[in-house]
C-alpha cells in the first residue's frame, strides 16, 4: 500500500509535468491548427533561464517568472517569424518547427554550454514528510499542487471568461469566429504566447525535480507531450490533463514493476489509442 | 520522355561526375578526403531514400533513422558474430533489407492512414521506442558503448571500400530513377500533390504510400549497413534522431523532389561539418554549426521549397525552352494539404 501510495504521487507529478507541457501543445493545436514540434525547445529554454536565473538570485521564484518571460518572448518570436508564414500547409510546418527545435536547442548549448547541469531543490521544497511509513517528497507535492492550480486557472478562463469563450469558439470554428468581428490573428498570438510560458514553466519545474538539465531533455519531454496529446484528444484541454495523469501514473509504475516496458507502454497506448480512435479520447468538437 | 535531349545532356554531366569521383582517390591521395566521400555517398544514398518519402510522396517521417539503424546493427552484428567475409557482409545487406522491408511495411500499414501530424510524431515515437529497446538490450547491441568489429579484409583498403559505394550509390540511384519515373512513382507524385483527388481517381493511395514507404526503408538500411562498416564501429546513435535529422536537412538544403538534390545536400552538409567543425578551434561557434544549418534550413523551407537542386532546375528550365513543361519538379509550397 505504502508503495502503491508512494508510486501514485511520482505519477502524478509527471504527470502534471507532462500536462503543463501538453495544455499549450493541444490549445495551439486545436486553435491554429498547427502541431509545434519545437515546443520541447521552449521547455528546455525555461528550464535553463529559469535554473540560471534561480542560481543567480537564489529565489526559486524569480526562476519562474524569468520562465515565463522567456516562454513569452519566444512565443511571441516564433508565432511571428516560424508560424505566421506557413499557416495552413502542414507538411511545411511540421519541417520549420522542427528545424526551429533543432535551432533553440543548439543555442542552449551555446549560451550555457553542452555539459549537464545539476539543479538543487529550494530549500523550503526540500526534503520530505512522513506520515506513518509513507515518505512522501515534499516537491513533488509542489509539483502536484501546482499543476493543478494552473489547470482550475485555466479551466476557469477557458469557461467562465470572453477571452476563453473567444479560443473555445475558435477551436470548433475559426472562420465564424473571424466573421463576427474579432481579430482571430491576435488570439492566435496571445494563445501561442501562453503555451509557449506553459511549456517553459514546466521545464523549470522539471529541472529539480529531476536533478539535472541537459539540451537534449526537450525532445525527450516533448515525445511524451505528443501521446499525451494524441490519447487526450486534439483541441482538449480536459482530455490532455487525463491522457498526462494516465501517462505519468503507466511510467511510474511500469518504471517499479516491468523497468523494460516503462517508455513501451505510453507508445503502445498511443497506438492502441490512434488505431481504434483517431481522434483521441476527448475530442474537442470541430465545426 | 519528351525531351530526350535535355535529359541526355544532363546524364552527360552525370556521367562525367562519375567518372572523376571513380579518378579521384587515384589522383588525390589523400586517406581523409577518401573517408569524407565515402562519408558523403553513404549519407547521399540515405538522403535519396528519404526523398522518395518527403519529396516525392509528400509525408514526412521522422523515424527514419530506425531503418538506417536496422541495417547498421544487422552488418555490425552479423560480421561480428560469423566471420568477416564479403559473403557475410552481402548476406547482412540482405538480411537488414528484408527487416527494414517487413518493419516499414508493419509501420506503414498502421500509420500511413493517419494525417500528416499524426504520422511524423507516430514514427517519431516508434523510432524512439526502438532506441530504448536497442539502449536496453545490451547483450545483443552493448548500448550505448557499442562494439568494434572487423570489417572484411577486402574493405581494409579505404579505395576498395570507397568505391563499392560509389558503385551502389549509383545502382541506387538509377533503381530510383527508374522507380520514380515509372508509372508507380507517378501515382505517388499525384498523392503528393492532391491525395482526394488521386482517390477519387480510383487509386488505393494508402497501398501506394506503403509502397514508397518500403522502397525508402530498404534503402535507408542499405546506407546503414556501409555506415557501420564505414566506421568499423557501432553504437545506438545510429539509431537516433539526428540521423533522421541529417536526412532532412540534406534533402530540404538539397531540394525535394530531385534524386539529385538530396546528394547535392549531402556534400554541402557532411563537408560543412568536417570543415566548420575544424575551424571550431580557433572559433568555438563553429562546435555548434548546426545552428547555421538549422537557420538555412528555416530560410529554405519559407523561401526556397525546392532546394538548391529544384531552384537550379527550374531556372535552367526557364531559361532554356519555355514550351518544357517541368514536370519533374513541382515546388513542395503549391502541395496543397488535401487530407483536411
Amino acid at each position: 500500500m505504502d508503495l502503491i501510495i508512494s508510486l501514485v504521487i511520482n505519477g502524478l507529478a509527471t504527470g502534471m509535468l507532462i500536462f503543463l507541457l501538453a495544455a499549450g501543445l493541444t490549445l495551439i493545436f486545436g486553435l491554429m491548427d498547427v502541431l509545434n514540434f519545437a515546443h520541447g525547445g521552449l521547455f528546455v529554454w525555461g528550464a535553463y533561464t529559469g535554473i540560471f536565473s534561480y542560481a543567480y538570485t537564489g529565489s526559486f521564484i524569480v526562476g519562474i517568472v524569468v520562465a515565463i518571460l522567456t516562454g513569452l518572448v519566444f512565443g511571441f518570436i516564433m508565432e511571428k517569424l516560424i508560424i505566421t508564414p506557413v499557416y495552413g500547409n502542414h507538411v511545411q510546418q511540421i519541417l520549420i518547427t522542427l528545424g526551429f527545435m533543432l535551432v533553440l536547442q543548439e543555442m542552449i548549448k551555446v549560451f550555457f554550454g553542452p555539459n549537464v547541469v545539476a539543479v538543487k531543490v529550494p530549500e523550503y521544497l526540500a526534503g520530505s514528510w512522513q506520515v506513518g511509513d509513507i515518505i512522501i517528497i515534499k516537491y513533488r507535492i509542489f509539483i502536484i499542487i501546482f499543476g493543478f492550480i494552473v489547470f482550475g486557472l485555466f479551466h476557469y478562463i477557458l469557461t467562465r471568461t470572453k477571452v476563453g469563450l473567444i479560443v473555445r469558439a475558435g477551436v470548433m470554428n475559426k472562420d465564424m469566429v473571424q466573421a463576427l468581428g474579432i481579430n482571430i490573428k491576435r488570439i492566435f498570438l496571445f494563445v501561442f504566447m501562453t503555451g509557449a510560458a506553459l511549456a517553459a514553466v514546466a521545464g523549470v519545474l522539471m529541472a529539480p525535480y529531476s536533478g539535472s538539465i541537459y539540451a537534449e531533455l526537450g525532445m525527450e519531454y516533448a515525445i511524451l507531450a505528443f501521446i499525451v496529446v494524441v490519447i487526450g484528444g486534439m483541441g482538449s484541454f480536459q482530455g490532455s490533463l487525463f491522457a498526462a495523469i494516465l501517462v505519468g501514473l503507466a511510467g511510474s509504475f511500469m518504471a517499479y514493476y516491468v523497468p523494460y516496458l516503462s517508455l513501451a507502454v505510453n507508445m503502445i497506448l498511443m497506438a492502441v489509442v490512434l488505431i481504434f480512435r483517431p481522434q483521441g479520447l476527448f475530442q474537442a468538437a470541430k465545426g | 520522355m519528351n525531351k530526350p535531349i535535355l535529359l541526355s545532356r544532363s546524364n552527360l554531366i552525370l556521367f562525367i561526375i562519375f567518372l572523376a569521383l571513380i579518378a579521384f582517390p587515384f589522383v588525390m591521395d589523400s586517406r581523409t578526403l577518401t573517408i569524407l566521400l565515402t562519408q558523403i555517398l553513404i549519407f547521399g544514398i540515405l538522403a535519396m531514400s528519404y526523398d522518395i518519402l518527403l519529396g516525392y510522396t509528400g509525408i514526412v517521417s521522422f523515424g527514419h533513422a530506425m531503418f538506417f539503424g536496422i541495417g547498421a546493427y544487422c552488418t555490425a552484428i552479423m560480421l561480428n558474430d560469423f566471420e568477416s567475409t564479403i559473403g557475410v557482409f552481402l548476406g547482412s545487406i540482405v538480411v537488414g533489407m528484408i527487416i527494414a522491408g517487413i518493419l516499414s511495411f508493419l509501420v506503414g500499414l498502421l500509420t500511413l492512414r493517419l494525417k500528416s501530424h499524426f504520422f511524423a510524431m507516430l514514427t517519431m515515437a516508434i523510432s524512439g521506442l526502438l532506441l530504448v529497446v536497442a539502449e536496453k538490450w545490451r547483450d545483443v547491441t552493448k548500448g550505448n558503448d557499442g562494439f568494434t568489429f572487423k570489417a572484411p579484409d577486402v574493405f581494409k583498403d579505404r579505395i576498395v571500400f570507397y568505391l563499392v559505394v560509389l558503385a551502389l550509390l549509383v545502382i541506387v540511384f538509377i533503381t530510383l530513377k527508374r522507380f520514380v519515373n515509372s508509372p508507380l512513382g507517378r501515382v505517388l507524385i499525384a498523392v503528393r500533390e492532391n491525395e482526394q483527388r488521386t482517390k477519387s481517381l480510383g487509386f488505393k493511395t494508402l497501398y501506394y504510400k506503403v509502397i514508397a514507404s518500403i522502397v525508402a526503408g530498404v534503402i535507408a538500411s542499405l546506407a546503414g549497413s556501409l555506415y557501420a562498416v564505414s566506421l568499423r564501429f557501432v553504437n545506438t546513435s545510429v539509431l537516433t534522431m539526428e540521423i533522421t535529422l541529417d536526412a532532412l536537412l540534406m534533402t530540404i538544403i538539397g531540394g525535394v523532389g530531385t534524386l539529385i538534390g538530396p546528394l547535392i545536400g549531402s556534400v554541402v552538409i557532411e563537408s560543412a561539418q568536417h570543415y566548420l567543425s575544424g575551424l571550431a578551434r580557433d572559433f568555438p561557434i563553429f562546435e555548434r554549426w548546426i545552428i547555421f544549418f538549422g537557420i538555412i534550413y528555416i530560410l529554405a523551407v519559407i523561401f526556397f521549397p525546392k532546394g538548391i537542386a529544384g531552384t537550379l532546375q527550374s531556372k535552367y528550365y526557364q531559361w532554356k525552352a519555355k514550351k518544357v513543361q517541368t514536370t519533374n519538379v513541382v515546388p513542395l509550397s503549391k502541395n496543397k494539404e488535401s487530407s483536411e
